[in-house]
């Protein structure tokens, strides 16, 4: 697909967009809280990934990997451009806290949900302090001194439980890389 | 950029993946790690896992409308920049429109000097309608030069339309004297429906949701292609204005409101408004449109109809 795109198929761009346009939506309304907004990054991200796709490497990730990175960052970039995190809804949204052990998802696919609950389970086995800096970092777009500043700890153990957290997740996780493909 | 460390740059790739550092640290270490046989697996297969949090997200409803909206116009997006990297390409075939012909009754505001030398030279299209100046302006920083048009048909149903002219151009006999002036007319209108696609696509492009200021719902678009800096302004679902009353569309920066005209939508509610006016890239901070007294105001009195952040 992004083969053809690099190709100037433009039918490939629609193709990707099927696929993969609402676990983008997902992920980027809920960073922005906001739909319109949501629908420009969206667009802006299936764009960047049409100009660059002769610049995709497999090798260095899924496509869905690839997209989601564009479209978070978008988001980020967003938010901190409007200074709009704050702390008191930054501790409001807690992806991690209290995820059940299993959750029948009816919207998404088999395949979809069975992604889903091994990064619940991957995230399950970490320790809570471990969980809330990762959360803070991915879903609230903090930085590292910022959820020091947060969570009262030295950023020399924010950096430390960072760096933890994404260790012990990878190898779990590396096992779905084709399927996110 | 600044100097790391092997092991400096190795302590923050799980930092780096998370875009939880500064630019100017994730610069720094992206260029250790391109370099690195180390850092660089490590950081890809870090930003591999940071990314397979993103489906923890719960699914969020998409409208349709919204979906395909976007969709389509990716798809008109990327078609229009391939053909333009392949001028020999065969005619394009461009979806239905789904919005209907609008025609906006539009008014220029007159030149005025002051703030409006920081933004640069602006240039008229000549396909506008002669506009009126209005009177009475203190700081409005809209060029004479500008010259907003009504444009007859909406950019969805000029890609379709351009597939029929094409059509019609093959089939007619450019060698009799009646034909050639038809076949003319028809290329020039092309040229012009190319050149408005042409404005609303590419990565210059910056497109502004216009939404009501009490339900958020969105009434239209002004894009913006910083490149060209060709403006267009689509709306539906406007309600007319009250008697003696129009609309009036300000670009908003730091330091002016510039009217870009009024207009008065068709009876569907529908408008298109096209422009063309040069602004520094990152001048523009919104876009709204208010009510005002028939021929337009000096600076915005009446109350705000539609609006969206840049």
């Amino acid at each position: 697909m992004i083969r053809r795109m690099a190709e100037a198929d433009e039918t490939a761009l629609g193709a990707l967009y099927d696929q993969w346009s609402r676990s983008l939506y997902s992920l980027v309304v809920h960073l922005l809280k906001d739909a319109d907004e949501a629908e420009d990054v969206v667009e802006e991200t299936f764009w960047q990934a049409w100009r660059k796709a002769s610049t995709y490497e497999p090798s260095k990730g899924a496509v869905s990997t690839w997209l989601l990175t564009i479209g978070r960052r978008k988001a980020l970039d967003r938010l901190r451009a409007q200074k709009r995190r704050r702390e008191d809804s930054v501790k409001s949204e807690r992806i991690f806290a209290d995820i059940p052990s299993s959750e029948p998802d009816p919207s998404r696919s088999a395949e979809g949900s069975d992604v889903r609950e091994q990064v619940r389970a991957a995230i399950r086995e970490l320790p809570d302090e471990q969980r809330e800096v990762l959360e803070l970092g991915y879903f609230s777009g903090l930085s590292q001194t910022e959820i020091a500043d947060a969570t009262g700890q030295p950023l020399g153990t924010v950096k430390t439980r960072m760096r933890l957290a994404m260790q012990k997740l990878r190898e779990p996780l590396s096992m779905h890389r084709g399927v996110t493909e | 950029m600044i100097e790391v460390s092997h092991e400096e740059a190795f302590s923050e790739l799980a930092a780096v993946a998370l875009d939880s550092v500064s630019k100017e640290v994730s610069e720094s270490v992206r260029a250790h790690a391109a370099l690195c046989p180390e850092c660089g697996p490590e950081l890809a297969a870090m930003e591999e896992t940071a990314a397979m949090l993103g489906h923890l997200v719960p699914p969020a409803p998409m409208s349709p409308g919204r979906k395909a909206g976007i969709r389509s116009r990716l798809v008109m997006r990327a078609r229009s920049e391939a053909q333009s990297i392949t001028p020999n390409a065969t005619t394009p075939t461009f979806g239905r429109p789904d919005i209907s012909r609008g025609v906006a009754s539009l008014t220029g505001l007159g030149h005025k000097t002051g703030p409006q030398r920081e933004l640069g030279e602006s240039r008229g299209i000549t396909t506008g309608r002669a506009s009126s100046p209005s009177r009475g302006f203190n700081w409005v920083a809209f060029a004479a030069s500008i010259a907003l048009v009504a444009v007859s048909a909406q950019l969805f149903r000029v890609t379709t339309e351009l597939n029929s002219m094409r059509a019609r151009i093959a089939e007619a006999d450019t060698t009799t004297p009646v034909a050639a002036p038809v076949a003319e007319s028809l290329e020039a209108k092309i040229a012009e429906k190319d050149a408005m696609i042409a404005a609303m696509s590419g990565p210059d492009v910056m497109v502004v949701p216009l939404m009501t200021q009490s339900t958020r719902q969105t009434m239209g678009r002004m894009t913006w292609n910083r490149a060209s800096n060709d403006w267009i302004m689509v709306t539906y679902g406007l309600k007319q204005p009250r008697s003696g009353m129009t609309y009036q569309v300000w670009l908003v920066t730091d330091t002016a409101r510039i009217s870009a005209g009024t207009f008065r939508p068709d009876k569907d509610g529908r408008t298109m408004m096209r422009a063309s006016y040069a602004l520094p890239r990152d001048a523009l901070r919104a876009v709204a449109i208010t009510e005002e007294p028939e021929g337009g105001a000096s600076s915005p009195t009446g109350p705000m109809v539609i609006s969206g952040s840049a």
